[in-house]
């Protein structure tokens, strides 16, 4: 009676829905297919050193060289684990307190993404320094603004919002029946945040602080400003000696794949066990603050004030006074206010649409990644990680030297234009909704899909009624995040625009290289209007965070 | 259900966009075009090339970026390039593309219009208009008087570790690079040292270093001339000033901002026709009036309270000397001089 079983046998498989088989073919050959475009500026790189026979070897036993690295990786790690206790205490504040206006401190904890690291960096530099505004206006005279511990303050409160906004995306949907649990049985506030709310946010915070370390190894203006001598600081000191500044640019690649690498083992160990996924509607819990209220209240405005409203003011202050003093320089936005429609036009079209085609596009990745795990997953994944610690500017150059030297037709049809810009910016960003789809697609309670997929519903309607609805908190998360650093972009945009295209970072870099100060406050500070305007609107009013 | 109420709207928004946006790539078709590769700002040329566009109908096409970016593009970019004619901010980037044979040679009439110490020997390049080295200082804190009198002073006592620099900015390494031309190798090697061994505070570029002067947190910087012309324009009361050293010395040299048309371009005449528009005197007078420069078209007047160049005894460097911009950056590196 060998056939009852074996029908039986067959029967049981459906059911239990084996996941991580690899049986999704589609899925696997379109997310590595993805992965490889990704993998363009690291390719551009072995290509050249290869031909420019760069001194790779020789970039790691210098101790010229090792100095900058060792700085770079110094400061990433450094901010990266101040972001992740500053981000992830700043969510749970928003989330899961009775914060007063708390809807309110949801949005401006966001905020301080939206400024450039260079302006962030030049406002506080010239506030706090010597001579500088608190210097002359409240009278303090603090030490000079510049090295490691500058780089460091500096740097965090401009970057913890990548941790805050994962972290915080993922509190709101974590069910409450755990936490409820765990009350019921005594625990303390403490020791439910510590057993029961961390173990499902670590992967939220790990993802969040690794898109921190990899911002901080690939930037280059903050380190310049603050005189902190990092390896980007010497790739773009010596640019033109191309064995050089390639060799250390492909470094940059390979710290950047061996951290990813890191991370991912550090989030499958720590998360292995009892992962929770979401169910929508029904948020944890809420703690009354109690008489700890007004000073968390204070902590949270004075991190808003350090990060948001300081290099505001200066702008501000900026803007004040080259609007008093009045110019009659042509083309000048304080002469013509109508100057900025075409960058503001050029800025919100570049971001909204490499915000949606950078989700879109990593989300095979995120199903291979998170489902299906083994080499080629980790491969896919690193590739598309990696990106994000290429300055821009190879990654421009790397886009022009494949697609010139592709047929002519496509040079011709392709270079120079805004779908180039757009993939240049996924290639550069998609890391950052990689990392959101990832812990959305993780967030589909295993039951839900099983549920459906007993059922009978086809793969993609289950993806479009069942997991797309559960993820979308978590994909608009990371596709805010990507709206914001393109918002940024400088590098890439100069290199790769159509002809003619303007946008606000652009207009910023001008005024500024010029020293036209006023100018440049003004079209800063309508950056940043503009990115909390399209993050609030696109994103924020759309994952329940002001409901 | 909300999820999928969105969606529309978002997916018509994002259909919006990319109409809008590929319909303003549009632009430029028919007629004659120029595409310049532009280190100089779009605020220091932009009105000119405007003023280019207007009088003779040839269309401009401007992309602008960083001086030693844009030529690392046009490089890369090869046979392909869309570039027709490089503007550099500093005659490193220029030369880098010169070396790597990405330039076309100019004509003899645009070459002699310009004053031989301020163009390439080989014909590749022409200077449009000139910045010059100077010290800046804060009047506050330092004593006219007690300015020096020399560049090489700045890593001697009393002035050592008093003066910023900025070491990945193009214009301090065609400075070094001038000073191995004129001063040998050794003296340029002992000066880097010099600034390392006295801790001389190093700054991410020229405008740092004006704005830090300017407050008061270092005394003194080597930069460009013009730096500080625009900070006193954004706030008359700050406290910086240029000190000019005098005689011949290679802290007084005038650097000029190149003009090269990019090997294999289309658009040879346009190209030949645009730069000769920028050295014709009216542009040349713009130069002078609207960016503080020195103009360098022979014959040309600078603005009323800079001296003109003639009567001004500049470092007799020939700008084409310039050329290892490879070795200045070894140079720079060894030294460790960081920024």
């Amino acid at each position: 009676m060998g056939l009852p079983a074996e029908v039986d046998d067959r029967h049981r498989d459906r059911v239990v829905v084996p996941r991580r088989n690899g049986s999704v073919t589609i899925v696997r050959v379109v997310g590595l297919v993805i992965a490889v475009g990704f993998a363009a500026p690291i390719m551009f790189l072995l290509q050249q050193s290869v031909v420019l026979g760069s001194p790779m070897l020789e970039a790691f036993r210098d101790p010229l060289n090792l100095g900058p690295l060792g700085r770079s990786v110094l400061l990433a790690v450094s901010v990266s684990a101040t972001t992740a206790l500053l981000g992830t205490a700043a969510a749970w504040i928003v989330t899961r307190t009775n914060l007063p206006l708390a809807r309110l401190w949801a949005v401006v904890l966001a905020l301080p993404l939206v400024l450039p690291s260079y302006i962030g960096a030049f406002t506080l530099q010239a506030a706090l320094s010597p001579g500088g505004l608190t210097d002359q206006v409240v009278g303090l005279s603090l030490p000079v603004v510049e090295g490691f511990w500058a780089a460091w303050a500096i740097m965090s409160l401009l970057t913890y919002p990548y941790v805050y906004l994962l972290v915080a995306a993922r509190l709101r949907h974590l069910p409450a029946n755990l936490e409820e649990s765990a009350q019921l049985l005594g625990r303390t506030p403490r020791a439910i945040f510590r057993l029961v709310v961390l173990p499902q946010i670590v992967p939220a915070v790990l993802a969040g602080s690794l898109l921190v370390f990899l911002y901080a190894v690939s930037d280059f203006g903050l380190p310049q400003l603050l005189r902190y001598d990092t390896l980007t600081r010497v790739i773009f000191g010596n640019l033109l000696d191309r064995p050089v500044s390639t060799a250390l640019a492909l470094q940059l690649g390979m710290l950047a794949l061996l951290t990813t690498a890191l991370e991912r083992g550090a989030a499958r160990r720590m998360s292995g066990a009892g992962a929770v996924a979401v169910h929508q509607g029904r948020g944890g819990l809420q703690w009354p603050l109690g008489r700890w209220r007004l000073p968390v209240l204070l902590a949270t405005a004075g991190l808003a004030v350090a990060a948001l409203v300081g290099p505001m003011t200066v702008l501000v202050y900026w803007a004040v006074r080259g609007i008093a003093n009045g110019t009659t320089r042509a083309g000048s936005v304080i002469a013509d206010p109508g100057q900025l429609i075409a960058p503001m036009l050029g800025s919100a079209s570049a971001g909204i649409l490499a915000a949606a085609f950078a989700t879109l596009v990593v989300l095979p990745v995120a199903f291979l990644t998170a489902r299906q795990r083994g080499r080629s997953a980790e491969a896919a994944n690193a590739l598309v990680v990696t990106g994000f610690a290429i300055p821009g500017l190879i990654i421009a150059l790397s886009l022009s030297f494949f697609v010139l030297r592709s047929s002519a037709l496509v040079a011709s049809v392709l270079y120079q234009t805004l779908p180039l810009l757009i993939v240049a910016y996924v290639i550069h960003f998609g890391a950052q909704s990689l990392r959101a789809a990832q812990v959305a697609v993780a967030a589909v309670p295993d039951d839900v899909l099983e549920v459906s997929r007993t059922l009978g519903a086809r793969r993609l309607r289950r993806l479009w009624r069942i997991e797309l609805p559960l993820m979308a908190p978590s994909l608009l998360a990371g596709a805010g995040l990507v709206l914001l650093s393109v918002l940024k972009e400088l590098p890439a945009t100069l290199l790769l625009s159509p002809p003619g295209f303007r946008t606000l970072a652009t207009d910023v870099w001008s005024a500024t290289s010029d020293a036209f100060w006023a100018e440049a406050s003004v079209v800063s500070l309508v950056l940043v209007a503009l990115s909390g305007l399209l993050t609030w609107f696109l994103v924020l009013r759309r994952t329940d965070a002001l409901s | 259900m909300r999820w999928r109420r969105c969606l529309a709207p978002a997916l018509l928004l994002i259909q919006l966009l990319m109409i809008l946006a590929l319909g303003g790539c549009g632009t430029g078709g028919g007629g004659d075009t120029v595409t310049i590769y532009s280190g100089r700002t779009s605020n220091l040329v932009g009105p000119i090339l405007d003023r280019f566009a207007e009088e003779t109908g040839i269309s401009v096409e401007v992309r602008y970026g960083d001086s030693a970016e844009l030529a690392l593009l046009i490089q890369q970019e090869g046979d392909r390039t869309p570039a027709d004619v490089f503007y550099s901010q500093s005659p490193g980037a220029t030369e880098f593309l010169a070396d790597h044979d990405r330039l076309a040679s100019l004509s003899t009439d645009t070459l002699e219009s310009v004053d031989q110490r301020f163009r390439d020997d080989e014909g590749k390049w022409v200077g449009v208009s000139g910045r010059q080295r100077v010290l800046v200082y804060n009047q506050d804190l330092v004593d006219a008087a007690d300015l020096p009198g020399s560049v090489f002073d700045v890593t001697e006592p009393p002035l050592a570790g008093q003066v910023a620099v900025a070491p990945s900015n193009g214009s301090f390494q065609d400075f070094i690079t001038a000073m191995v031309a004129r001063e040998g190798r050794q003296r340029a090697v002992a000066f880097l040292d010099g600034l390392v061994a006295t801790d001389a505070p190093t700054y991410a570029n020229n405008n740092a270093i004006v704005e830090a002067v300017g407050r008061g947190e270092v005394p003194m910087g080597l930069v460009n001339h013009y730096y500080n012309y625009r900070f006193l324009d954004e706030d008359p009361d700050v406290a910086s000033r240029n000190h000019l050293f005098p005689g011949d010395d290679i802290g007084a040299l005038v650097i000029a901002s190149p003009i090269s048309v990019v090997e294999g371009t289309q658009h040879v005449d346009e190209a030949q026709q645009l730069i000769d528009f920028l050295l014709n005197a009216e542009s040349q007078a713009y130069f002078a009036q609207e960016t503080f420069e020195y103009p360098l078209a022979q014959g040309a007047e600078p603005a009323t309270d800079i001296p003109p160049l003639d009567t001004l005894d500049v470092p007799a460097v020939a700008l084409d000397d310039l050329g290892s911009l490879e070795d200045t950056l070894e140079m720079i590196r060894n030294s460790g001089l960081a920024g």
